[in-house]
């Protein structure tokens, strides 16, 4: 366990001296391949050790104290966490580029062209270039899947993860719920990644998926308004349960909408992102073109709510008087 | 805007410098491609490759012969952008050599030393570019939150596409035979096939009729720039594999020009039907892979082995499409016309004759295809006598088989020779040449002459020198033949007193004539030497006479005509058939240990004679 603990620290002072110290001038090829098979141990170790979490709080120990160091010997440190060291390599080579120090013929070498086997140091820069280039060139002719082959892939992974961690009993929650947060920009490709995970063929991660989403129903309306409606009655098809949070939710929003004068319509106003009537209505009708079965209990629900609303047959009195209205003239 | 050409003119090299027009016109293409995203640019861009690979070539050679990045770009300002903006372009980035040629671009452009502000800032900007090259984008953060390193993540990302398009491709094919799903590369695929849908191509013949083999070509288009990328390499073996059903299921030129290279320079590695099929559907790169194999057997230091021919492929492939081995054929003939028939070409044509005959023996499951089909142009009388191989008779009907074999060439050379104005000169010639063509293809046979000499009396020589000096003289050129039997039968006498001596002194005049009939000679001899050659080693070697007195000659003889590395060829051929069962022995054994021995006297000979030669 010692040994394990000054590996870890190692590593994470081998980081800061890549990405901050004039150290690297001095670095040639020999030196550059130590490194990446330190940061490939690295990895290794943590997915070795990440089910443990024993072991995981005395390695995030050593790394709060190695941390502490660095941080005083370096200007600009960031500090290394547990989670970050799966990624030890990738980290590696962004300090290794972002320190201007680093000798041109370090970078000739990561960057070499020609060719180069997996593992080695030579040409791993060329090599990640080539896979993210021949992503994108492919991808615009792999039009079959409704998500995109890169959304299947991190759907499956993210699968796999829950899995794993479901599997053992553990924790699963913490990986959903880190996702939307410090990921705005990106939260409507998260979404597309859950409509593919959910469209992927049926196995036990899916159920935890979907209770999670029932219960963070931001993400749920989120999805549901950002969506194509092709992909979503896709998702209505194939999963029942997010059927019936669909169902409820599109009934949320009617409940939210209010009447405007001014404009003749039915609008959201304590919503964002708002939703209009229009697509209200288009989504119930998908909906019901799906899954007939459910038009019937709608029906009925919407009535019941009419009712209790005065049962007036006048456009504008009652949100649910004028969805029904709709849905019968689509008959 | 125009700006001066370059007045530097490139020492020894036959490239011009970029023009300021030309980089233009590549600009201009580059920042269309960036903006635009749909088919068209797509094309657009695949198309251009090969042409903005050369341009490319040409930058890099200008920026090397400048003296100073900022001279560069003083000449080129537009340089920096242009490059800037192939770095995003992913089918440049995609291909090795576009990859290559533009990193180097770029480190062209960096300067070690740098003397000014332009300087300092192609070199920050340099670094910067390096850096977004490994950049994070949405999906990466994703990725981020599930531990997920960026490389997996990619790799997974393109093996999934490829998957994808293996197997829509898979799809469009009309009849999957089992096998083919058994046999299919990665496991993965065939998870992926399940998911797939059942578009079979069924418009055999109707052109107007839609089909899912529209999409093959496309696809082939597409994967032009990534023939070079190792994960794509199924896919690309699963394009080349496409049955061609349908008139429409036709693979880019394009395409298959880049894979032709990509594997001839090793820089794509194809699964053995991948590279038959690429053989079938592209012709000069059969053509290349022939040469190439042939070029391997002529730098060989011995008798190819039987291995090298295997690994080639090409035996394989003609085995599976006759039209590959008629092509193959074609090879042949025209560098035996021009070569005017070397040993090592002739040796290489039975070598690899062979191999493709024991390569169809294995063919078990295929339709079996005619002698006739594989060899159309030969005489078809000789076709079934020539084919069989030794073994498949028994020792004793060798003489007379060839005797026969030698009475039937002889009857059509005396045809040729002596035909009537009325049939055509040339086509009778040109039997010649097939039947000579067909001997050099099973040339086991002229072997088993050779082996036979050695323990014949003197009357029965007579139509296996024939056939021996046929092979190794096609044509009567001047009405040499007769001269030259006479010769030949000279060497056979003189070979058969030596090695008959039982007493030590050996005749010298004996010797000498030998040593003269094998040495070269200013004026090229009636009979070639090698044919008495090849005759002296079977001498040595299945003679019944003691070893030593066996080395002793063969030692006397080659120190005087010096023809040490053409024996050791010989005795390595001779092994290769012992190998092959196709000598005639009654104690192999013993020939195996002779042909070691005389094998080490040979080595210590060429050792001893090495520094005298320096």
């Amino acid at each position: 366990m010692e040994a394990v603990l000054k590996n870890v620290a190692g590593t994470a002072e081998l980081l800061a001296v890549a990405s901050l110290s004039g150290e690297v001038e001095r670095w040639e090829e020999p030196t550059v391949s130590r490194a990446f098979q330190w940061a490939r141990y690295c990895e290794h170790l943590c997915r070795r050790f990440h089910d443990n979490p024993a072991i995981r709080r005395v390695i995030e120990k050593q790394l709060r104290v190695t941390n502490h160091g660095l941080r005083a010997a370096f200007a600009g440190y960031g500090d290394v966490s547990f989670s970050d060291l799966y990624r030890c390599q990738h980290l590696l080579l962004v300090g290794l580029l972002k320190n201007p120090q680093l000798p041109i013929s370090v970078m000739k070498i990561l960057f070499d062209a020609e060719q180069s086997e997996y593992q080695e140091v030579t040409g791993y820069c060329s090599r990640i270039i080539q896979c993210k280039s021949a992503c994108k060139v492919l991808s615009p002719l792999a039009d079959s899947s409704a998500v995109g082959a890169d959304a299947e892939v991190q759907a499956e992974m993210l699968m796999e993860r829950l899995g794993a961690l479901l599997s053992r009993g553990g924790e699963a929650r913490h990986i959903l719920d880190s996702v939307p947060q410090g990921f705005e920009g990106a939260a409507g490709h998260f979404c597309v990644v859950i409509a593919a995970a959910l469209l992927m063929k049926k196995n036990s991660s899916q159920d935890f998926l979907l209770d999670w989403l029932q219960k963070e129903q931001s993400v749920l309306e989120q999805m549901c308004s950002s969506l194509p409606s092709a992909l979503i009655i896709e998702l209505t098809k194939k999963q029942p349960k997010f059927r019936d949070a669909f169902c409820d939710l599109l009934k949320k929003w009617a409940s939210d909408m209010e009447y405007s004068l001014s404009e003749g319509e039915w609008i959201q106003t304590r919503r964002n992102p708002t939703v209009s009537f229009d697509r209200l209505t288009e989504h119930f009708l998908g909906l019901f073109e799906t899954c007939p079965s459910v038009r019937v209990d709608v029906e009925e629900e919407l009535n019941a709510l009419k009712m209790s609303d005065g049962d007036f047959d006048v456009r504008g009195l009652s949100v649910w008087g004028d969805l029904l209205s709709v849905f019968n003239k689509s008959v | 805007m125009s700006q001066p050409q370059p007045l530097i003119q490139l020492p020894q090299t036959a490239e011009r410098a970029p023009s300021a027009g030309e980089l233009r016109f590549w600009l201009d293409k580059a920042v269309c491609w960036g903006q635009a995203d749909g088919p068209d640019a797509r094309k657009d861009a695949s198309l251009h490759l090969s042409r903005l690979k050369d341009f490319l070539q040409q930058v890099l050679t200008h920026i090397n012969n400048m003296s100073s990045t900022a001279e560069t770009l003083k000449r080129l300002p537009l340089l920096g952008q242009f490059l800037g903006r192939l770095c995003w372009n992913p089918y440049v980035t995609a291909d090795a050599t576009g990859r290559r040629l533009l990193l180097q671009c770029l480190w062209g452009l960096y300067s070690e030393h740098p003397g000014n502000a332009v300087e300092r800032t192609a070199n920050q900007w340099i670094r910067v570019l390096c850096q977004l090259a490994t950049e994070e984008d949405d999906a990466q953060a994703l990725m981020k939150k599930m531990d997920i390193p960026p490389k997996d993540y990619h790799l997974e990302v393109l093996r999934k596409v490829s998957a994808f398009f293996f197997s829509a491709l898979i799809n469009s094919v009309i009849m999957l035979t089992y096998t083919r799903v058994v046999l299919l590369p990665s496991f993965q695929m065939v998870a992926l096939l399940q998911k797939s849908i059942g578009k079979s191509c069924s418009c055999l013949g109707d052109t107007n009729q839609r089909c899912a083999c529209d999409n093959i070509l496309a696809t082939s288009e597409a994967c032009v720039p990534l023939v070079t990328c190792p994960e794509a390499a199924p896919l690309i073996s699963a394009l080349l594999q496409q049955q061609v059903t349908c008139v429409r299921a036709a693979l880019s030129e394009d395409f298959l020009d880049a894979v032709s290279s990509a594997y001839s320079s090793r820089c794509l590695s194809l699964e053995e039907q991948a590279v038959v099929s690429l053989w079938c559907h592209n012709l000069p790169s059969l053509e290349e892979a022939v040469l190439r194999l042939l070029d391997c057997a002529l730098t060989y230091s011995g008798p190819i082995p039987q291995k090298q021919l295997e690994q080639s492929l090409l035996p394989k492939a003609c085995a599976q499409h006759c039209s590959i081995f008629l092509v193959v054929n074609d090879i042949f003939r025209s560098i035996l016309k021009q070569a005017d028939g070397t040993e090592c070409v002739k040796y290489f044509v039975g070598a690899f004759t062979g191999c493709f005959l024991r390569e169809v023996a294995l063919q078990q499951h295929q339709t079996s295809v005619s002698l006739k089909a594989m060899f159309p142009q030969s005489p078809q009388s000789l076709l079934l006598p020539l084919l069989t191989r030794p073994t498949e008779m028994p020792q004793q009907a060798w003489r007379r088989h060839l005797i026969w074999l030698s009475s039937s060439l002889q009857r059509l050379t005396q045809e040729e020779e002596h035909g009537d104005d009325n049939s055509s000169r040339s086509g009778r010639f040109h039997t010649v040449f097939e039947a000579w063509f067909l001997l050099v293809q099973c040339s086991h046979w002229v072997q088993v002459a050779v082996q036979l000499l050695v323990t014949s009396e003197p009357e029965d020589c007579a139509p296996l020198l024939w056939l021996l000096t046929f092979y190794h003289h096609p044509t009567n050129r001047g009405h040499h033949r007769a001269l030259q039997l006479v010769r030949g039968k000279e060497a056979w006498d003189h070979l058969h007193s030596l090695f008959s001596v039982l007493d030590p002194p050996l005749p010298i005049d004996l010797l000498q004539s030998l040593v003269t009939l094998l040495s070269p000679q200013p004026q090229p001899p009636p009979l070639s030497p090698l044919l008495t050659l090849n005759l002296f080693v079977n001498f040595a070697v299945f003679l019944q006479q003691s070893l030593s007195a066996s080395t002793e000659i063969v030692q006397m003889v080659l120190d005087r005509c010096g023809l040490v590395d053409g024996a050791r060829w010989v005795l390595s051929s001779l092994q290769i058939r012992m190998n092959q069962g196709d000598c005639l022995s009654s104690d192999t054994e013993r020939v195996h240990l002779r042909i070691r021995a005389l094998q080490n006297t040979l080595t210590h000979m060429h050792v001893a004679s090495s520094p005298a030669k320096e």
